[in-house]
């Protein structure tokens, strides 16, 4: 699996030649990236027969722009109008839309483009040069490492619930009460589905998603004749093309910060069945833990808008690892790739890069220059795509509940999945209103579901015995860092509060 | 009571509909699993006992604040005279109106009608033409975008039906 540099090198100018598919294909993931149910798997599904009609080459690179792109798409309604486009980006409006309600969406977008770029660029090339070593991560995260792993993503709620702990604690469990509709996973026994047969599945992510961000947000941004506060109104008209290069020097001159955020969402993506949404909650929370300001957090902070986007991003080369190296997608959209690329008989696995390796490494080139020209491309957009906040309210907020309920029905095609949208937006709503945080209330729904799988496979091997959870190396390591993780930043804050009082 | 305070006090009333809902709700969940395998009641039951736990908790501490008199059991940060006046009621009547007719009426036609309708709400009935406009370009793109392009299965109507029939025969 070594090649030489001059290889790379043909290779990467010979997937330029492909900007013709590139540039066009990245407007389409933006598109349906933003859109909550046009994901880019779902895109692959619909555009299925085109791409079964391209050369391999084309197909290929066609569905890793799309992916890469859609996964960038996902953020620019969730800095802008507080609606998440995935799962993904459910952590990205936290801090990005903040700063867009100050008038500073261009310089948020700037920023997410450049963490989403240079998180899914790196993170491609050290996949790219560790790719061996990558593969194997996989095999050493069982039932009790995974647990872990989503506990940590399921501690953001209490870093986020840090207002009022008892709410945030209280939407985050509703969260996972919720999360956990459905039968059971082991003897399939239906559980609060209320008899719709609908649920049987659990609670679809989409609807839930739509109800919970944007219809809620819809109804509540009327109040105002703009998303805007008044300064950042001012703020907005008065913002001209420098805005875009703050925005870029914010992030650049947090490069470090882009760069371990975006090894998080590398580690997480090459573990089959985790995904985006859990690295975006664990970068994020990461980055809160170990921040000198924590308490800037959720009121339009750069860094906590750079870890979501960065890991996000660093997942969609993670998961190209274990599907390239061992032949197991790590996600929805790597499964579709893996089904169009046995079509044309392209084998994944150890062989394909002895026997192809143009396709094998491929695939990361291609990844790697959709980065490039997807920056240069998609920068210069953010002045114009800000602009979607200066949009009445009264245009905005009809336009958001249709566009996203049509798209909840979008993945599973059932006009249930409509209501079910509808019935999360009245509890996000409410949830709003009342104080407490509809990211919380996600975060459970989201991770819930994952936790008992992991939970109760961990149960079943060990016989029932609890102890099973501190059984492993890898996991009780895990375990202390994770308690590290949410001890120390209590410990320092203290420590800091305890100094400025005996120096005041 | 503490309404008719001179001191204006936390509407509480609201913030306990959430904890309420997440009780009913786990009980009913618990109603549900008492007859199921220890693998279907094992994660319910911890994280439902958690969550009532936790609400009661809340519950608990909403009426030490009433009784302190520093909260309300008012619902005034939930419903308020302003959402008839904002037009929030009439965009929910719309908004429920469109997910139930858009089975039958097909994505372009319900949602150029939701458009319309609601952006009239809001707008008070100002700026019609312009409403008519942008709710047709809107549906019409709607339509071209995920229909004509992509040819997702989005709900479909006589509209739809009356396109794709035109565009088969050129």
């Amino acid at each position: 699996m070594v090649e030489s540099l001059s290889f790379f090198l043909e290779l990467f100018l010979h997937t330029l030649t492909y900007w013709w598919v590139i540039v066009p294909t990245v407007f389409l993931g933006l598109i349906v990236g933003g859109i909550p149910g046009f994901s880019a798997a779902n895109t692959i599904i619909i555009l299925m027969p085109l791409t079964l009609a391209m050369e391999v080459e084309t197909g290929l690179i066609f569905m890793v722009t799309l992916y890469s792109s859609a996964r960038m798409g996902a953020g620019i309604p969730a800095i802008l109008v507080n609606i998440p486009g995935t799962a993904g980006a459910a952590a990205t409006p936290l801090d990005g839309y903040p700063m867009t309600r100050a008038g500073k969406g261009q310089q948020a977008l700037a920023m997410s483009f450049v963490a989403s770029s240079l998180g899914g660029l790196i993170t491609t090339v050290i996949a790219l040069a560790a790719m061996p070593i990558l593969a194997r991560v996989g095999f050493y995260m069982h039932s009790v490492e995974m647990i872990v792993v989503m506990l940590f993503g399921i501690s953001l709620i209490a870093s986020i619930a840090a207002e009022d702990m008892l709410k945030g604690l209280i939407a985050g469990f509703f969260g996972l009460m919720i999360g956990n509709i459905g039968t059971d996973v082991v003897y399939a026994t239906p559980r609060a589905t209320f008899g719709f047969l609908e649920l049987y599945d659990g609670v679809p992510l989409i609807p839930a998603l739509v109800g919970l961000f944007a219809v809620s947000e819809a109804f509540l941004i009327i109040e105002k004749k703009s998303i805007l506060t008044d300064s950042g109104r001012a703020a907005m008209l008065r913002s001209s093309w420098a805005a875009t290069f703050e925005g870029v020097r914010m992030a650049l001159s947090r490069w470090w910060h882009i760069v371990w955020t975006s090894l998080i969402g590398l580690v997480i993506g090459v573990i089959p069945g985790a995904g985006a949404s859990i690295a975006s909650f664990v970068a994020y929370q990461q980055s809160r833990a170990f921040s000198k300001t924590p308490e800037l957090y959720g009121t339009g902070h750069p860094e906590g808008l750079i870890a979501p986007e960065s890991a996000n991003n660093g997942v969609t080369s993670g998961t190209l690892v274990p599907l390239l190296v061992i032949g197991i997608p790590g996600g929805a959209t790597a499964a579709i790739m893996l089904v169009v690329m046995q079509y044309h008989g392209i084998n994944f696995g150890p062989t394909l890069f002895e026997d192809q390796p143009e396709i094998g490494y491929g695939m990361f080139m291609a990844m790697a220059v959709t980065y490039m020209l997807m920056f240069l491309t998609i920068l210069p957009m953010s002045r114009y795509m800000s602009r979607v906040t200066m949009v009445p309210t009264l245009y905005l907020a009809p336009m958001i509940i249709s566009f996203t309920l049509v798209g909840a029905f979008v993945p599973r095609e059932y006009m249930f999945d409509m209501y079910l949208a509808l019935g999360f937006g009245v509890i996000g709503y409410i949830a709003r209103r009342t104080g407490y945080h509809v990211a919380a209330i996600l975060i459970g729904v989201i991770l819930g579901p994952l936790l008992e799988i992991y939970f109760l496979r961990a149960l079943k091997k060990s016989e029932g015995d609890i102890m099973v959870l501190f059984s492993s190396n890898i996991g009780n390591t895990l375990w202390v860092l994770l308690v590290l993780s949410i001890v120390l930043p209590i410990w320092l804050g203290r420590r800091k509060a305890r100094r400025a009082a005996a120096r005041s | 009571m503490s309404e008719h305070s001179e001191k204006p006090v936390r509407q509480a009333g609201g913030e306990l509909v959430i904890p309420v809902v997440a009780i009913a709700f786990s009980i009913y969940f618990f109603s549900t699993i008492l007859e199921s395998p220890w693998t279907a009641q094992v994660s319910a039951f911890l994280i439902g006992g958690i969550l009532i736990a936790l609400c009661i908790g809340f519950i608990v501490r909403t009426a030490l604040a009433v009784s302190a008199g520093s909260a309300s059991l008012g619902f005034g940060n939930l419903i308020r005279r302003e959402d008839w006046r904002s037009g929030r009621i009439g965009l929910l009547g719309a908004t429920v109106g469109y997910v139930v007719l858009i089975d039958w009426g097909g994505f372009t036609l319900t949602t150029f009608l939701f458009l319309a309708i609601s952006m009239a709400i809001l707008s008070r009935g100002r700026r019609l033409g312009l409403i008519a406009l942008v709710s047709a370009a809107m549906a019409l793109s709607g339509w071209a975008l995920f229909i004509l392009a992509f040819d997702t299965r989005f709900p479909r109507g006589w509209f739809e039906a009356a396109m794709a029939m035109v565009l088969a025969n050129g």
